[in-house]
């Protein structure tokens, strides 16, 4: 019993320090794709048509491959290409985290891009037309009506697809990256106790993704204007000129 | 002239939810060709009272048989009545219809299959002969050129209309009606009044659970006014319309009669 | 160019026999993983609805467990873990140890589990999606629970549910990529082998993808015509 807990003990010490590189892969490809996908969503709703085959070639693609295909298409194909093996991004495609990153950038822009596609649809015309209509145009309708509507829809399915990637950064470990994963695999390879392993490693996916939806679940209740407390404070007689 | 044999024997119902006693010991006797009209305010229990009839709420305390069939509630160990045999319970709802207030016909189903569906499957009776009848009824309920339409593309006095076709076809002994028309627009009340009417002057038995105090007065035989969960007062509609009714539902009438 | 239409011909060098092998085993796999995954989403929601307490939370740590972690740890967790299980189980019973358990039971099982966690969601929130009323209508008349659940649940069950479902599909389809890391020569291992022995990755994982573009799109028009025959009665 006492030599169990050890093992489980030494275990997690060794899982614990592959978080990094588990973290460092999602934040680094949670960012990308969100601003890719920004960049799609803009392009879905463009008048000219190119952009717009372009946001659905890339959607289809990407969505209807598996992440582990385009994981080694970057990883070992471009490793094929001469330019690149000898240029100056080999430096960057050598590296199989850059790799899986942008794997993932690509893979989950193309997902996340729906879901702000399908808010952008569900945004009230009316909250438009008002914005419109008070002379708001281009940017400053985006920035003040648009957006603040279209992320509070977003919000929950766009938590889910979080969760999504951080389970998605797990397969960083079949082109060698020792994450969570990569790491646990080594040691039941060696120690062949799977249930011990495969529980470490499962409490600390399921203990990051607690943290991440608990802070997208807070985010959610700050931005809900449904449930925010009415102000109580009187409105001051003279307003501040708006900077 | 004999007295017509009971459809349906109620004795002492009691039913509680929580700490709040809504039924406190009623009994009624329905015998074959009566209209019962429940009438009551809100809160009253006259709903809980006709759903505890057909076993969709189980009673604490009282006893229901409907004919000659005693309804299968035994006490459980903590002294609860409860349902001991789910298939005689089924087989004593088959005497028995109901038709709702929110209609509940099933919506992937047509007109037509809504009202063959339980005397097919539950009765398992011969498909030619159901649909003649279902055909027929709903030839009887006005909705004979629906028959292939679902549920959906009806207006709501039209659905009430094929629930209660559904509820005759499998030619019940008893109906029991919960406020069918509390959910309509008064266009469509008087067409399912109407319709229950006619039902009525067929020889129909039913009770029916109602704000629609016309057609106690007109229709029924008989007219129960619920209070706080007890019989207040009961007696033919000539009588509780009349000048000797008894004060407590005399007053339950007035802002309707003003 | 030329070099590359044998590569991919039926030819003696041709990988196309092989290819086309794979494709159907990552449909019998997936196919599998959605039977299993169905199967054990029926029992779980049942778990969930109307199981005893212990059971029902039983089901909702499965659920939380299964979709928290990611699918590659839970095919590690059999792969290494299902051979000891089957050895230890002969042991305590004396039977003939039966060796390895097949890669395609592995893989099927792996995925079906998580598949499982996903669609016992999904048959909950379709259950929970059919209004009261309709049970009550059903009892009302008589109707057996067996009935009940044939004849009005099931139905309109399947309307919210096909959808979803068909997601789920998606999902698995994709899933039964990452059972290649056991050995089992589905597409995505066939091509992985032949992108390594003729040193052609992009031509191989390319037309990979293309197959995968191929089941997705097919199974997802498939869906769409399911999901629109039961949904014939919603249109008003």
């Amino acid at each position: 019993m006492g030599e169990h807990l050890t093992f489980i003990g030494s275990v997690t010490a060794q899982l614990v320090r592959a978080v990094p590189v588990t973290l460092l892969i999602l934040a680094v490809s949670g960012v990308c794709a969100t601003v890719l996908a920004t960049g799609l969503t803009a392009m879905s709703v463009a008048r000219s048509p190119l952009p717009r085959l372009i946001q659905r070639t890339w959607t289809f693609l990407f969505r209807g491959t598996p992440l582990i295909l385009q994981i080694f298409m970057i990883y070992y194909g471009f490793a094929m290409v001469p330019w690149i093996r000898h240029g100056l991004l080999w430096a960057a495609f050598r590296d199989p985290v850059f790799c899986t990153c942008l794997a993932m950038t690509c893979c989950c822009s193309a997902y996340i891009a729906e879901i702000f596609r399908g808010a952008l649809a569900a945004v009230p015309r009316g909250e438009i037309e008002a914005g419109r209509a008070c002379g708001m145009t281009g940017f400053l309708l985006l920035r003040r009506v648009i957006a603040p509507s279209l992320i509070r829809i977003a919000l929950p399915s766009y938590s889910n697809e979080i969760i999504m990637m951080t389970k998605s950064t797990s397969l960083a470990s079949t082109i060698t990256v020792l994450d969570i994963t990569g790491v646990a695999q080594q040691v039941i390879a060696h120690s062949y106790r799977t249930l011990d392993v495969f529980c470490a490693a499962a409490a600390l996916y399921l203990l990051i993704n607690a943290t991440l939806s608990t802070l997208l679940t807070a985010l959610e209740r700050r931005l809900d204007v449904d449930r925010a407390p009415t102000p109580l404070a009187p409105i001051p007689p003279t307003l501040e000129p708006l900077s | 002239m004999t007295v017509p044999p009971p459809v349906l024997t109620a004795t002492n119902i009691r039913k509680s939810f929580g700490d709040r006693e809504v039924l406190a010991g009623i009994s009624l006797e329905a015998r074959e060709g009566e209209v019962i009209s429940i009438l009551g305010g809100s809160g009253s229990g006259k709903s809980t009272f006709l759903r505890c009839l057909n076993l969709l709420e189980v009673p604490d305390e009282g006893q229901i048989a409907i004919g000659d069939v005693q309804a299968p509630l035994t006490r459980n160990r903590h002294g609860r009545l409860e349902v001991s045999d789910g298939r005689a319970a089924a087989r004593l709802r088959t005497q028995t219809a109901m038709v709702f207030q929110g209609f509940n016909l099933w919506p992937h189903l047509t007109v037509l299959q809504n009202v063959m569906e339980a005397p097919l499957r539950v009765h398992r009776r011969d498909r030619d002969e159901v649909l003649a009848t279902a055909r027929s009824l709903l030839e009887r309920v006005g909705m004979a050129g629906f028959h292939a339409a679902y549920p959906k593309r009806l207006s709501g006095g039209q659905q009430q209309r094929v629930a209660i076709a559904r509820a005759l076809a499998t030619n019940p002994k008893l109906v029991l009606f919960d406020e069918p028309t509390s959910a309509l627009d008064p266009e469509r009340v008087r067409e399912v009044l109407a319709l229950m009417r006619s039902l009525a002057e067929e020889g129909r038995t039913m009770i029916v659970v109602t704000h629609e105090m016309a057609f106690a007065r007109d229709v029924s035989s008989r007219v129960v006014h619920l209070m706080n969960g007890r019989v207040e007062s009961s007696g033919p509609p000539a009588h509780m319309f009349g000048p000797d009714a008894s004060p407590a539902f005399r007053a339950f009438l007035s802002p309707a009669a003003l | 160019m030329m070099d590359d239409l044998t590569l991919l011909g039926f030819g003696p060098d041709g990988w196309a026999p092989l290819l086309l092998k794979g494709c159907l085993l990552t449909l019998a796999v997936s196919a599998t993983s959605m039977a299993i995954g169905t199967v054990l989403g029926v029992l779980l929601a049942w778990a969930r609805l109307k199981g005893p307490g212990w059971l029902r939370r039983t089901a909702l740590v499965y659920g939380v467990v299964l979709r928290g972690v990611p699918e590659l740890l839970v095919i590690l967790l059999l792969y290494f873990g299902l051979p000891s299980l089957i050895l230890s189980l002969s042991e305590t019973f004396g039977w003939e140890a039966p060796g390895l358990p097949p890669p395609f039971l592995v893989g099927s099982l792996s995925v079906g589990l998580v598949s499982a966690a996903y669609q016992a969601e999904i048959f909950r929130g379709g259950v929970g999606a059919i209004p009261r009323g309709q049970f009550e209508a059903a009892r009302a008349m008589g109707f057996s629970d067996l009935l009940c659940f044939h004849r009005i649940v099931l139905p309109q069950v399947a309307r919210v549910v096909l959808p979803a479902l068909g997601n789920v599909w998606q999902f698995n389809l994709k899933d039964s990529a990452l059972i290649a890391v056991t050995g089992l020569s589905e597409l995505m291992r066939t091509s992985l082998v032949a992108a390594g022995s003729t040193r052609h990755p992009f031509l191989f994982f390319g037309v990979a993808m293309a197959l995968y573009l191929v089941l997705t799109t097919l199974s997802s028009t498939a869906f769409h015509y399911g999901g629109r025959y039961s949904n014939r009665w919603d249109r008003g």
